[in-house]
């Protein structure tokens, strides 16, 4: 029997020297320092949720670089950001949270956009006795136990039906139809818009519910705008609004369109993907992060978008880290059940209004009163940790643009 | 950490569980399902509805009975068909189930899905302890399954179905009943799958349908693919690989600068993708080979017999 040894060809060789400007890419184990507070959040970054990860993750990290270059919290512990996908499904959320929770040790696991991931991780984050932020979840996250450790930074879903029912009233329509998604958090909304409805005299002729990822949207579409309602209130996500959208503009179909931001904007992608003749007067509204504020013009330049643009749930990452650095400087502890009462102490007030996050911080160190507002919301929360003060703002989509026509409540 | 480990070696647990059961189905039999999740939905489901109502056990075993009873019909109706109208068939039931459990809100609680399954052994206190309990409980179960599939993959049955796979005119001619022994075959593939999804179910205490869409059928195939087509011990293999790849790779970005968590999603099926490529050029039988394949691996000196 003969040994053989493997040589080493020219190709291996060659190879290996390709790998080496590689190998400069490979960093240490980003394991927090004995200093440092690990903090974590699960966000989309694929899937039907997938195109807000990006801006969120942006945000989250402009934020901690900002604290930590101002000398972090807690006299001088720097504060360590640990980001997983939730692919938008239960499973690898649950497997991501996990992860967090029991490799990287966080005290906050934040971001959770979408209802199963952020109700699948709720159950594993209680029993860490860790605090989950929510940026946007079915109202069924907040209900039941929490602990006082479950905070929601935007609107809960029965909040979007009112003000849409305001929308439509206001844009002339009286006869309505409901074109809906077969989704907790988008289902939530359509009583309460039924009932507003009725109260300012118009009416719900019908409500057509679909699934999410069909192929074609076609039969529904000819369902709600067959029978020529004065207006279609389409609570739909990004990919499926595209098609509604081209689908109803294919058919001619006279109903005006008040959809949700989150289908109808989702951060300029929907111009982007059906063009400016299908989005030609479409109406959408979102919970309005504080436009006018200093606070939100500064997070705008900080994200290096032009001024004026509405980031939706970037603002909520955003605020999240704010929120739980000045908790823990407030509560002098990074211990997450001890932090998370203070949450409302830095956000609903009494106290001097701030929204510069290291001024905030300075004033908390100086045993100051303060009332934090955000770039997403102004961070008031009531008992069950959801935001309050809620303001919907309204766009309509002209010429290839989204122009504000002002904010309903 | 350990926990971590816990909550990914239930998760091998319930990829190993429904790549048993495809094993057999797909591996032995020859019977293609592509709609497996199917199955795992609907065991997870009535485990979910009937656990507060009978215990966690009896629910568990109705679970399997159910999916038992929906996979035989399934072959019942559809298995005189050839392979390929078979698969088209379980794809469909797949999105049937899928859209039943998001459209029947009254049973299914619809979109919003089932929350607070209370799992069995948490009567044994919070986090690791009950972990651990719950990882030795499927562990269980996988094992039991195992040395039941292995015993019927070495019996008469085991024989038969695989000739049946490699040839049903030839064991029909032989007298064997093939169409009895497919329906046996799919039904108790049925019956594992829905024991998987119990665990799933009871490990989650969350279930929603976005939980069951056809990305658990694709692992399925990719852990029977690459453990070996027929073998269980590979199965076995393949599942633990797929779900070590899949939960490793989430911590490369920790490592690795340039990737981010944007490309490391699409990194991730990437890799498996590519793993299975290679595996099928340089391995193409498997991590392990199906045992007794040939006619040389039952009669080793067959040539030598031969004049």
């Amino acid at each position: 029997m003969t040994v053989r040894m493997p040589r080493m060809s020219r190709r291996t060789v060659l190879a290996g020297l390709g790998a080496v400007p590689l190998s400069t890419a490979v960093k240490m184990p980003a394991i927090a320092q004995s200093g440092d507070i690990p903090i974590g959040m699960v966000l989309p970054f694929s899937g039907p949720t997938g195109p807000y990860g990006p801006d969120m993750k942006k945000a989250a990290d402009l934020m901690v670089a900002k604290i930590n270059d101002a000398g972090g919290i807690l006299g001088g512990r720097k504060l360590k950001l640990f980001i997983e996908n939730s692919e938008s499904s239960a499973t690898v959320g649950v497997a991501a949270t996990k992860k967090l929770l029991e490799v990287n040790k966080v005290e906050l696991v934040g971001g959770f956009w979408g209802s199963p991931v952020a109700l699948a991780s709720k159950p594993i984050i209680l029993a860490a006795n860790k605090v989950q932020m929510l940026s946007c979840a079915a109202n069924a996250v907040t209900e039941g136990e929490t602990k006082g450790l479950i905070y929601r930074f935007q609107a809960k879903s029965t909040q979007w039906g009112p003000a849409g029912a305001k929308v439509v009233t206001q844009i002339g329509a009286k006869k309505a139809v409901v074109l809906a998604q077969q989704n907790p958090f988008v289902v939530a909304m359509i009583e309460p818009f039924k009932k507003e409805m009725a109260a300012r005299g118009g009416q719900v002729t019908d409500v057509v519910m679909y699934n999410p990822d069909q192929p074609s949207y076609r039969a529904e579409v000819e369902k709600a705008f067959g029978g020529e309602p004065d207006a279609v209130f389409c609570l739909s996500l990004l990919t499926d609004f595209v098609s509604i959208a081209r689908e109803a503009y294919r058919g001619g179909f006279k109903s005006k369109i008040v959809a949700l931001s989150i289908g109808a904007d989702a951060e300029g992608k929907f111009l982007e993907a059906a063009g400016a003749e299908v989005g030609e007067g479409i109406h959408h509204l979102q919970p309005a992060p504080p436009l006018d504020s200093p606070s939100y013009a500064n997070f705008v330049k900080e994200m290096g978008a032009p001024a004026g643009t509405v980031f939706l749930f970037a603002g909520n990452a955003y605020d999240q880290i704010c929120t739980t650095a000045l908790a823990m400087e407030h509560a002098k502890s990074q211990e997450a059940a001890v932090w998370a009462k203070s949450m409302r102490a830095i956000g609903n007030g009494p106290g001097e209004p701030v929204d510069d996050v290291i001024e905030a911080l300075k004033m908390v160190r100086a045993g100051k009163a303060i009332n934090f507002n955000g770039a997403g919301c102004t961070c008031d929360f009531d008992d069950e940790g959801n935001t309050i003060n809620r303001a919907f703002y309204v766009q309509v989509i002209k010429g290839g643009k989204n122009q504000g026509i002002g904010t309903v409540t | 950490m350990s926990a971590y480990l816990t909550t990914i070696a239930i998760l091998v647990c319930e990829a190993a569980l429904i790549g048993l059961a495809l094993n057999l189905q797909w591996g032995l039999a020859g019977l293609v399902n592509f709609g497996v999740v199917g199955f795992v939905a609907v065991g997870a489901y009535a485990t979910a509805l009937l656990s507060p109502l009978v215990g966690w056990l009896p629910a568990m075993l109705i679970a399997a009975a159910l999916s038992a009873l929906l996979s035989g019909g399934l072959a019942l109706l559809s298995i005189r068909l050839e392979e390929n109208y078979l698969a088209i068939v379980t794809i469909g039931f797949g999105e049937v189930v899928r859209l039943v459990l998001l459209n029947e809100d009254w049973l299914t609680k619809g979109a919003l899905g089932i929350a607070d399954i209370s799992r069995p052994f948490s009567e044994l206190g919070v986090a690791s302890g009950n972990d651990i309990a719950f990882l030795l409980f499927s562990i269980a179960l996988v094992g039991l399954s195992f040395l039941l599939l292995e015993g019927l993959a070495r019996a008469p049955f085991g024989r038969a179905i695989r000739a049946i796979r490699d040839d049903p005119t030839v064991s029909s001619a032989l007298g064997k009943p093939v169409l009895a022994l497919r329906v046996r075959a799919f039904a108790i593939g049925g019956a594992i799958m829905g024991l998987a999804g119990a665990l799933h179910a009871f490990y989650l205490t969350y279930i929603d349908p976005s939980q069951f869409t056809p990305i658990v059928t694709a692992y399925a195939f990719m852990a029977v693919i690459a453990g070996g087509r027929g073998s269980n011990i590979g199965l076995l293999l393949g599942a633990g690989s797929i779900m070590a790849l899949l939960e490793g790779t989430r911590f490369l970005k920790d490592f690795i600068s340039i990737i981010d968590g944007t490309q490391l999603s699409a990194l991730r099926l990437a890799l498996i993708g590519v793993g299975i490529i290679l595996l099928l050029i340089f391995r193409p039988q498997g991590l392990v080979s199906e045992p007794k394949r040939f006619e040389r691996d039952v009669f080793p000196r067959a040539n030598e017999r031969t004049p």
